[in-house]
């Protein structure tokens, strides 16, 4: 039989999930028509496998991040740790009270007043009128919902509403939090606090499992980090290398995707260092970057370039009006001192026109390929601090 | 939760699955996840959660009431309505003979329990349907949401029991000093209320259809079921049958008996009713319970 693991322990053992590909509707018509099928031998299933041999074991007090692109099958395995869903096979095991903050706002009614709702929801984590009450005014605080408490929700802002929800579940204590891509709704301030929180609570002994698409904030928050990738665990390391792991993943899979019928193409690119045969890049030394365009188009541009690390949105982005000519056309910039620490990073260019046609696409904004550069590691912050950026400060500290 | 099957998982397997192996179609069916009910576990949840169904039951009655102007009144107009028109009805043109007790008190005794059924079988069958987006998000034992349904016609029935209360006084008799078995009768009631209230709400889950069935139970069953006229008036040799198919009829008679005619309730009726309704209850747990592990998947 099994052992008896201590409360905020997490396993998932050799768990297997699937989903019916074919079903739409649920019509008494439509269950007819299946049963018929059936009876003519043809059993006319279709299904898909969300997941596949899901194992798992989190300890009491582990920050675990669940990364993985869309349809990997993050949600999925979070909605059976939260006991909603049930698995198609294995077994799932998560000792202790649940606190689990999955699309915050379903919870909540909206005929009823902020405090009705927050005793429907203590209710629901399966806490006493008793404990709800004890907590009441930290969740009021943290929420900053002061007088609006007493007002029906339906007629609160929304990021009121998650605030409430998000308070609600971080105020109850519970011995396994998990949290699922919910801090995108409220502003900068809030989602600093959510954070701040989650690592207090991180630290009090609650495990948490963070799912989000935002990297930088799992990042500052997890210890460990789980990739799924099309329902099975890919990675499952310390938090830096499952995330180095799954930027450098995302970025393939975007070089992969070539622009056909565009004026320009890229033909060439080259990104190096500036010491002779040495092309290796390095910190806080100069780099050239080279481009060599293609096209029948004639006129002024504007040329971009930017860098990213594992995401759509550029660390910095530089930009150079250039005049085509026709033919190839080839263009170097230098970046005197790279402000980039160690690390892999992809490259992104795109020219637009200048002029009667202004904004016109003449390349659109994709990714051309990745670059390494050698150098320090950049400092760890703070738990919970998200940092935006990986970019090197040049620095010196007095004592 | 499952977790009680001995399985020796290598540690390392769970790390990194190597990349590029070849994925396995399925899993070995000795894995399959069955749903195991163990009676003591289950009893436990749900009492655990009395103070999620106090809640929820909160919830909706203060959700219905807040936007109507008459609140309360409301739970006390409508069996007064209906009791109104079968007065006119069935008492003067059809001629219902009900004996020693007023005709009025005789149907509106009928309607209480009536309509404590037809509230939770509405409400109840759309408790999940309506509850869908809370409880793919959140865990709780998902028989809660009929039972709060229940809870909240149980607060309307309180009320109907008062208002019958007043028709006593009004008609100037006295409830007989037999009113105690209405106790065994009330659990009778709860049973197989709560038993269909389990089916329905999850067959609506699994078909959308079945909710426009619930407008043609409510219609029929209030006429197919002894409101109005006594249980008599079904036929002699059909009347266990008929009982035994809805155990409602016999709760009816029942506490007509103890409340007004001074009788005990028929003990072979009585006894068949229970019975037919620790079935509904039973069966209706089962099946609930069954189909729940697929509510997120479908829903």
């Amino acid at each position: 039989m099994s052992r008896d693991y201590p409360l905020g322990t997490i396993r998932t053992e050799q768990v297997w999930k699937r989903f019916r590909a074919d079903q739409q509707r649920m019509l008494l018509r439509d269950r007819v028509e299946q049963a018929a099928r059936r009876l003519r031998g043809d059993r006319g299933e279709d299904w898909r496998w969300a997941l596949r041999d899901v194992n798992l074991h989190i300890e009491p007090g582990e920050s675990v991040g669940l990364i993985g692109s869309n349809g990997s099958g993050k949600s999925t395995l979070l909605k059976m740790l939260t006991r909603v869903m049930y698995p198609y096979a294995g077994v799932i095991d998560v000792r202790g009270r649940i606190g689990a903050l999955i699309e915050i706002r379903a919870g909540i009614h909206p005929d009823l007043t902020g405090r009705e709702n927050i005793y429907l929801f203590g209710a629901l984590l399966g806490l006493k009128r008793r404990e709800v009450a004890g907590r009441f005014d930290d969740i009021v605080e943290f929420a900053r919902l002061g007088g609006a408490i007493d007002r029906q929700v339906k007629f609160y802002s929304s990021g009121m509403q998650m605030r409430l929800g998000f308070a609600v579940a971080a105020y109850l204590e519970p011995h396994v939090l998990l949290v699922d891509e919910v801090l995108a709704v409220g502003d900068a301030v809030f989602q600093q606090r959510c954070l701040d929180r989650m690592r207090e609570v991180a630290e009090q002994g609650t495990t948490i499992v963070f799912v989000s698409h935002d990297l930088p904030a799992v990042q500052s928050i997890c210890r460990r980090g789980v990739w799924l990738e099309q329902g099975t665990v890919r990675v499952d390391a310390g938090i830096k290398d499952a995330l180095a792991g799954y930027r450098d993943s995302i970025e393939a899979q975007s070089e992969a995707s070539a622009r056909v019928g565009e004026p320009l193409q890229l033909l060439k690119y080259e990104v190096r260092g500036e010491d002779g045969d040495d092309t290796t890049l390095h910190t806080d030394e100069p780099v050239t970057v080279e481009l060599t365009l293609g096209g029948d188009y004639r006129g002024d541009a504007t040329l971009h370039l930017g860098v990213s690390e594992g995401t759509s949105s550029p660390i910095f982005q530089i930009s150079h009006e250039i005049r085509l000519t026709g033919g190839d056309h080839r263009v170097a910039c230098v970046i005197p001192r790279l402000p980039l620490p160690r690390g892999r990073y992809t490259l992104w260019t795109g020219v637009y026109s200048i002029g009667k046609t202004d904004g016109g696409t003449l390349m659109s904004w994709h990714s051309a390929g990745q670059f390494d550069v050698f150098g320090p590691m950049l400092d760890t912050p703070p738990r919970a601090v998200v940092m935006a950026a990986p970019v090197f400060v040049p620095h010196q500290w007095e004592d | 939760m499952g977790g009680q099957r001995a399985q020796v998982i290598d540690e390392q397997q769970g790390r990194a699955a190597p990349p590029g192996a070849p994925a396995p179609v399925g899993p070995p069916p000795e894995l399959v996840f069955k749903r195991r009910l163990r009676p003591v576990q289950v009893a436990h949840e749900l009492w655990a959660a009395r103070e999620l169904v106090r809640a929820l039951a909160e919830r909706d009655l203060r959700a219905r009431y807040k936007q109507a102007v008459l609140g309360f009144a409301w739970a006390v107009l409508t069996p007064l309505a209906l009791c109104a028109i079968f007065t006119l009805v069935f008492h003067r043109a059809v001629k219902i003979e009900t004996g020693a007790a007023p005709y009025t008190l005789f149907a509106y005794v009928g309607l209480i329990v009536w309509q404590f059924f037809s509230n939770t079988m509405n409400q109840g069958a759309l408790s999940l349907a309506n509850n869908l987006s809370l409880l793919n998000k959140v865990y709780c034992p998902r028989e809660v949401f009929p039972l709060a349904t229940m809870l909240v016609a149980t607060v309307d029935m309180v009320i109907g029991v008062g208002v019958l209360g007043l028709m006593f006084l009004v008609f100037w008799t006295a409830p007989a000093a037999t009113f105690l078995w209405a106790v065994p009768l009330l659990a009778v009631q709860f049973a197989f209320t709560y038993g269909v209230a389990l089916i329905l709400s999850v067959a609506v889950v699994y078909l959308r259809d079945v909710r426009h069935l619930l407008p043609i139970i409510t219609q029929m069953g209030v006429f197919a079921t002894p409101v109005a006229y006594p249980l008599a008036k079904i036929p002699h040799r059909l009347q266990e049958v008929y009982v035994g198919v809805n155990p409602l009829g016999a709760v009816i008679e029942g506490y007509r008996k103890a409340l007004l005619y001074g009788e005990a309730p028929d003990a072979r009726m009585t006894l068949i009713a229970a019975a037919s309704s620790l079935v509904f209850l039973v069966g209706g747990y089962l099946v609930f319970k069954k189909l729940e592990t697929g509510i997120a998947d479908v829903a």
